[in-house]
């Protein structure tokens, strides 16, 4: 077989996901309820989160002669299974795994991987393959898609930024993007803005104007819906101060308020540790098993956590051998943490990473992360998959 | 006709500061045009970077302990190559018009770039050529250093050919997906082999590597280099289609017109790729000036950044806040999103760069906060919060000469004309309202926030 021949049929294989066949004696389940409540909220962390680090095969003497001097020594690690562990700093996530709530997916990527940050982003967040450009985002278009309930409202998805991601950008539609909810009732109530938003105008010259006059509407109702919505609440006092901590807060006030949002996205960056990598990602970790603990404990004791499913990821992992600077450099597969009080699949939900396997140096994807997408968007989002990613992928069962 | 004349200043270049408005008013318009092109044919290159010469030929042969500084440096470096560029967009000194044609290739050769001795020679070829042949222009980004590494040109070997720089000569280019095959592709990129560079920004060609074999593309066998390659695909006409849609959609209408398009292409064709007669052909016809393509075109961030500054004189205490106001609008110099370009018009815009947009006059003339977390980049520690202040000294001047002595309601019919894109929303009862209103700030001042407020600045 020649190479881009064997290209070729490695990357049809994985659009049907697994290279190994595994999980597939899983008999489906049926769908959950149908029940329109369900919410998704995404969490990425950026720059590259080191997975080998965070899920930690502690008994692997591979995993310890590549990092002599950053792999978490097994006395430290918080054991999940005889093999793998959590980094010492996750203990939140380990509560969370003990009572059931967590997934674990390791060895997630995609064929032919890209080792640049931007583009890695830009592939996870619009589902393209390594050598397909698209400007639109896989949320994006289930916003655009014509199965998608409740869409018409500029904020059925928010992230939490004052910069919209691309995986939120559609054609006809776009999520909402805001921090803050009383800055952004700032930036719209410009007196000015305010003074000519409230007159009798002709209508807009031209389509594009149109559509700026438009935007400019929804994102002044949105502003002014979305403040009442998150002052509801009284402010959440269980959550860490740190920037995902208040972001999480946010969020959950608004859940809580019964907002009519199904779809929020988050952040943590940082994660590009190519030197000094124990202490920042130990840091890093540390705010986001704190952050995301405060969160499903806060939605688990309004009765929420039932309604959510809340996906971490990263844009890569990183190299298996450790560089000279204590850090590591960009990989490729990696693990994808999912959490919700009624995954249909618990624990690790497939083997742990082959580190005698490497493909030039890093981690072989196992799973494609589009099968995550399609199993939410099918599952969850209950949107058609195929059309929304373009192309079929194989369902998984987490759901 | 003053319509005409923004029109054409805004498509050709980034509008007009006050006294090129007020002088060019007085032109006909054809002189207006060759003005453009005049200029842009006494513009001269960019000097490169004089710490160039400390660079070894190669990445692997910088000591790893120096490797993170000199990213940082020549990291700093490419931003201010990025400012300076932005600056010359705003200056009425340089070349509209070729400012206007190197950001539009820019866009078209889509390239990330890291060091700052591959930005300068890149830009370098794009305002050689950016208004000469095409063929000029390919063959000499084909053997840009910034391009070859940024499509990785540099591991195309005779043993292993890359095809990535091949692919999207064809597919993004030149001649666009659907007129060529997968197997052109592989022909395609084994004349490309052993078209290399090294870090002081030079091609170089290593004979080691070529692939010197016969080779069958678009039909014709022989032992073909890169040069070959390009020639066959610029004699074919879709070539010239492909590239005139482009341009008709960047400089015109998203929206095509078959027949003005295929004319032009023809023309395109015919003129052996003469991009500077296309131009000069588009900015002379009268349907480019018909009402459906006036004020049509949602203004890029680059474009709108460039033309606030123009108009404003705005000189920066922190120039970085360009740099911020780039990547919080969507559209950063020397970062395109990747290969394909930045996409257009209504993309540009979500509720959250569309706040800022219409804040951003605002910001500027009355130096006040702007109410934006920025973006972390994927390298930084941490998230910035620190909301930044956009510290400008304006020019008045011009506006107190042209203005000051004319009765408010006139100033701000002239203003409006001046800045909008299309018709004013605001009509005379309202301005009277805004202007009356009780606080003691300056009306001109007054005036020209309230525009650069409105939706209607957001389009030419």
């Amino acid at each position: 077989m020649k190479r881009r021949d064997f290209i070729k049929t490695a990357s049809l294989a994985s659009a049907s996901c697994f290279v190994p066949v595994f999980l597939q004696k899983e008999i489906k389940r049926p769908l959950l309820s149908s029940r329109s409540g369900k919410i998704l909220v995404v969490i990425q962390l950026s720059g590259g989160n080191d997975g080998l680090n965070t899920v930690i095969p502690y008994r692997n003497d591979l995993y310890y002669q590549n990092r002599p001097s950053i792999a978490i020594p097994p006395n430290n690690v918080l054991p999940i299974t005889a093999e793998l562990g959590w980094h010492p700093a996750m203990a939140g996530l380990r509560d969370l795994y003990d009572q059931g709530l967590v997934g674990i997916l390791n060895s997630v990527g995609y064929p032919n991987p890209d080792r640049s940050h931007f583009r890695s982003m830009d592939i996870w967040h619009t589902a393209s393959n390594s050598d397909e450009y698209l400007a639109q985002g896989w949320l994006g278009r289930y916003l655009d898609s014509a199965s998608c309930r409740g869409c018409d409202k500029p904020y059925h998805a928010i992230e939490v930024d004052d910069n919209l991601s691309l995986a939120l950008k559609g054609k006809l539609r776009n999520g909402f993007a805001m921090s803050d909810a009383r800055r952004l009732i700032k930036t719209t109530e410009n007196r000015l803005l305010k003074a000519f938003s409230s007159l009798e105008k002709p209508a807009p010259a031209n389509d594009q104007l149109a559509f700026l006059y438009k935007t400019l509407t929804d994102t002044q109702s949105s502003a002014q819906y979305l403040y009442q919505q998150s002052q509801k609440q009284p402010a959440r006092s269980t959550y860490p101060a740190t920037a995902l901590g208040k972001d999480l807060a946010l969020i959950a006030q608004l859940i809580l308020a019964e907002t009519d949002t199904k779809i929020y996205y988050a952040s943590l960056t940082g994660f590009d540790t190519h030197a000094n990598q124990p202490g920042r990602q130990e840091r890093l970790l540390g705010q986001y098993a704190e952050a995301l603990k405060a969160f499903v404990d806060d939605l688990k004791s309004n009765s929420l956590l039932d309604d959510t499913l809340i996906l971490t990821f990263s844009e890569f992992g990183r190299r298996v051998k450790q560089n000279a600077s204590n850090g590591t450099d960009h990989g490729a597969g990696n693990n994808v943490i999912l959490v919700g009080g009624k995954m249909a699949q618990k624990g690790l939900l497939n083997a742990a990473p082959n580190l005698a396997q490497l493909l030039e140096g890093d981690i072989q994807h196992q799973i494609d992360f589009r099968c995550i997408y399609a199993t939410i968007l099918e599952k969850w989002l209950e949107a058609p998959a195929t059309e929304i990613l373009g192309k079929p992928f194989e369902l998984l069962s987490f759901i | 006709m003053t319509d005409h004349l923004k029109h054409l200043s805004w498509r050709a270049g980034f509008g007009l500061s006050p006294d090129e408005w007020l002088t060019q008013q007085q032109w006909p318009l054809k002189k207006a045009l060759d003005h453009l092109f005049e200029n842009a044919a006494q513009a001269s290159l960019l000097a490169p970077p004089p710490q160039m010469e400390e660079l070894p030929e190669e990445a692997k042969d910088i000591p790893e302990n120096k490797r993170e500084e000199l990213k940082e440096r020549e990291r700093k470096l490419v931003s201010q190559y990025n400012i300076q560029w932005l600056k010359r967009m705003a200056d009425p000194a340089e070349s509209a018009l070729l400012e206007k044609m190197t950001l539009f290739w820019h866009g078209h050769f889509a390239c990330q770039i890291r060091f700052s001795g591959l930005a300068v020679s890149y830009l370098n070829t794009l305002r050689q050529h950016g208004l000469g042949s095409f063929r000029d222009l390919l063959l000499g980004v084909s053997k840009e250093p910034a391009m070859i590494r940024f499509l990785n040109n540099q591991q195309n070997k005779k043993q292993k050919p890359n095809e990535n720089f091949a692919r999207e000569l064809l597919e993004l280019f030149t001649i666009g997906h659907g007129n060529y095959a997968e197997q052109d592709i592989k022909e395609a990129a084994r004349a490309f082999t052993g078209w290399s560079s090294n870090l002081k920004g030079e091609f170089v060609f290593r004979q080691a590597w070529h692939d010197y074999d016969a080779k069958t593309f678009f039909g014709k066998t022989g032992p073909f280099d890169g040069a070959d390659i390009i020639d066959m695909v610029l004699q074919k006409p879709e070539t010239a289609l492909f590239i005139t849609k482009k341009i008709y959609r960047f400089f015109v209408n998203d929206t095509l017109d078959k027949t003005q398009v295929n004319l032009l292409a023809k023309q395109f064709y015919d003129s052996e790729y003469d991009i500077g007669q296309l131009m000069h052909t588009i900015f002379s016809s009268d349907w480019f000036y018909d009402k459906k393509n006036l004020g049509v075109h949602i203004k890029s961030p680059v474009e709108l950044i460039a033309g606030l500054f123009r108009s404003f004189g705005a000189t920066l205490s922190n120039e970085d806040s360009l740099l911020f106001l780039q990547r919080e609008l969507g559209q950063l110099l020397f970062n395109p999103p990747n290969v394909a370009g930045w996409p257009s018009g209504k993309s540009w815009i979500d509720n959250s760069t569309l706040m800022l947009r219409l804040n951003l006059g605002g910001y500027l003339l009355n130096a006040s906060e702007i109410n934006q977390r920025e973006k972390a980049d994927f390298e930084a520690t941490d998230r910035l919060k620190a909301p930044r202040r956009l510290e400008a000294q304006i020019n008045w001047h011009p506006f107190r000469q042209w203005l000051g002595k004319i009765p408010q309601t006139e100033a701000v019919v002239l203003l409006t004309n001046y800045l909008l894109g299309v018709q004013s929303p605001l009509d005379g009862a309202v301005w009277n309202k805004i202007l009356q209103s009780s606080d003691d700030s300056d009306p001109i001042e007054k005036t020209l926030t309230v525009l650069l407020s409105l939706p209607e600045y957001q389009v030419c």
